[in-house]
């Protein structure tokens, strides 16, 4: 059993992931300090959210180890996973609300599962969270009736409410304009820094990426091609990386994707 | 000319070619059905465990209310039906053997005939399928969508038991209710009998209550207690499983609910059989 780094957040050691025949990730070391706010890029379906999901036990490597603190996941049983997961908060790409409950009880769910809060502690903890992410006025309203940016902001306040170290955002700005994204990123920005909370942050949406992030990753065909802190993974030499801060067509990625060789 | 041959070629395709083949595919199929039954009950397991887990933490399961949604959703709402099918179906019952019996002269025998086959086998396999129909098919459609959306993936990245919280509440609910529902099918069968029995064949209502009790047995009861309890706990394992495992959005979804729907039928009166089986050879 390999012995974790203590002065990280979370850590991913030569992991390698498969699903069905097809290599999502091949080989990934990645760790995160406490207080940044990492990002990682990469293609769609490049295995980013799969990240994100093996530091919450969800998936289970392959090959190698996945840390949380000074615990190694990949190990743990049920009773325990579910303990480290309570300080681990997750913002879904679709939000993932539950579409039964209106947003006060959406955002009190694990409050009311997982602590011994009495229900005034519960209002005033959801009534605060909500505060801090602009949605008290509609607190007594359905998923449903909510747009993809109140559904988001909602999702960050049912993360930050069990004060959690980690908070993972798979593609926080997907699908939404370009207005609400920056708010979205700014309240990001501000919520993990007021909470001091570390964060991981999966997005290929440039803009957002270079907006919150303190750290970049790349990952491409499985394996971590480029991780430094924001500007010097602007300047990049590597042509992937180039290519896809960049966005053109000409180049390493789509030449060596399945589309072109079919294009082709 | 041409549909001949094509005929011909299509009962070529039903045709088994090599015996080796069709031996493996059935070796597979066997396969599979024991995979599928040992996931199911492995699901149950890791249910009652979840829950059992929480217990030891000094923890209600689950919520109350969430209890009662439920059993209000899954059991009252289900009475209407089960009342009116069980209801009919004792009317055609009772008119139908009463009318047989009656060549003979032992019409009286309808009251504890039907009583008989309501309170142990066809209540509790008539409100099996039509729970497995009306509610197993909810819960799939319910726990598939929260599936797909990724709600239950969302519950268990905070660290909540998603079989715990989803699946426990659902079993235990049906598990309940099952047996008052087998009650009131029977109730409203043994109604509907008396009706036609007073109706048909000259059976006062007191003297059917006396046919009915001479005829019943406490052991009649309790097994047809202890089937429905059986069909809840098959029918609500069956469509959580199902429901939880679905891949592939909407659609995944529905086919989903179709497959739970149909298992469960199938389960229930497949162990219905194979308990009668069992029940008459060891406890003639």
């Amino acid at each position: 059993m390999s012995a974790p780094t203590l002065s990280y957040v979370a850590e991913l050691r030569d992991v390698e992931m498969r699903f069905d025949e097809k290599m999502v990730l091949d080989g990934v070391s990645l760790a995160v300090d406490p207080m940044e706010r990492l990002v990682i890029m990469g293609q769609s379906g490049s295995g980013k959210s799969t990240i994100l999901r093996l530091i919450l036990g969800i998936l289970r490597p392959a090959v190698g180890s996945v840390f949380f603190k000074q615990f190694e996941v990949t190990r743990l049983q049920r009773r325990k996973l579910q303990q480290i997961r309570r300080q681990i908060g997750m913002v879904y790409q679709y939000s993932a609300l539950l579409s039964s409950r209106h947003v006060r009880d959406n955002v009190a769910l694990p409050l009311e599962e997982l602590t011994d809060k009495t229900a005034a502690d519960i209002d005033e903890i959801v009534d605060d969270k909500l505060q801090l992410v602009g949605m008290f006025e509609s607190k007594y309203m359905m998923p449903s009736e909510l747009s993809g940016g109140m559904r988001k902001r909602v999702s960050l306040a049912r993360a930050l409410v069990m004060e959690p170290e980690l908070i993972l955002f798979d593609e926080p700005t997907a699908g939404l304009d370009p207005v609400i994204s920056s708010v979205i990123d700014e309240l990001i920005i501000s919520l993990t820094e007021q909470q001091k909370v570390t964060s991981v942050i999966v997005t290929h949406e440039m803009d957002s990426a270079f907006r919150i992030g303190t750290r970049m990753a790349m990952l491409y065909q499985g394996r971590i091609i480029e991780n430094a802190d924001a500007n010097q993974f602007r300047q990049s030499n590597n042509p992937i990386v180039r290519q896809f801060l960049s966005g053109s067509t000409e180049g390493p990625i789509l030449e060596g994707s399945q589309d072109a060789i079919t294009a082709k | 000319m041409a549909d001949d041959q094509n005929r011909d070629g299509d009962n070529a395709s039903l045709i088994p070619g090599n015996p080796v083949e069709v031996v493996q595919e059935i070796g597979q199929a066997g396969r599979s059905f024991f995979a599928e039954v040992g996931s199911i009950f492995w699901f149950l397991i890791q249910t009652v465990d979840e829950t059992i887990d929480r217990i030891r933490q000094g923890r209600l399961p689950f919520r109350a209310s969430s209890f009662f949604n439920h059993t209000e959703r899954a059991g009252v709402e289900s009475v209407p039906l089960v009342g009116l099918v069980s209801f009919f179906l004792g009317l055609t019952m009772a008119l139908l053997t009463g009318y047989q019996l009656q060549r003979f002269g032992t019409e009286r025998l309808v009251p504890g005939l039907v009583a008989i086959a309501f309170t142990r086998e066809l209540g509790p396999l008539l409100t099996g399928i039509m729970l497995a129909a009306r509610v197993g098919a909810a819960f799939t459609a319910e726990l598939g969508t929260m599936k797909v959306s990724e709600e239950v993936e969302a519950i268990e990245a905070m660290g909540i038991g998603p079989l715990r919280f989803l699946v426990a509440p659902r079993t235990l609910a049906l598990c309940s209710l099952m047996p008052c529902l087998t009650t009131i099918s029977s109730i409203a069968a043994i109604f509907a009998t008396s009706l036609i029995c007073r109706a048909y064949f000259s059976i006062a209502f007191v003297y059917f209550i006396d046919l009915v009790r001479d005829a019943l047995l406490i052991r009649d009861i309790i097994t047809g207690v202890f089937k429905s309890f059986m069909f809840g706990l098959l029918i609500a394992a069956i469509a959580c499983y199902r429901g939880l495992h679905v891949e592939g959005g909407a659609a995944g979804v529905g086919s989903a609910t179709t497959s739970s729907v149909v298992t469960a039928i199938t389960t229930v009166i497949g162990v219905d059989t194979l308990y009668n089986v069992v029940y008459v050879v060891f406890f003639p």
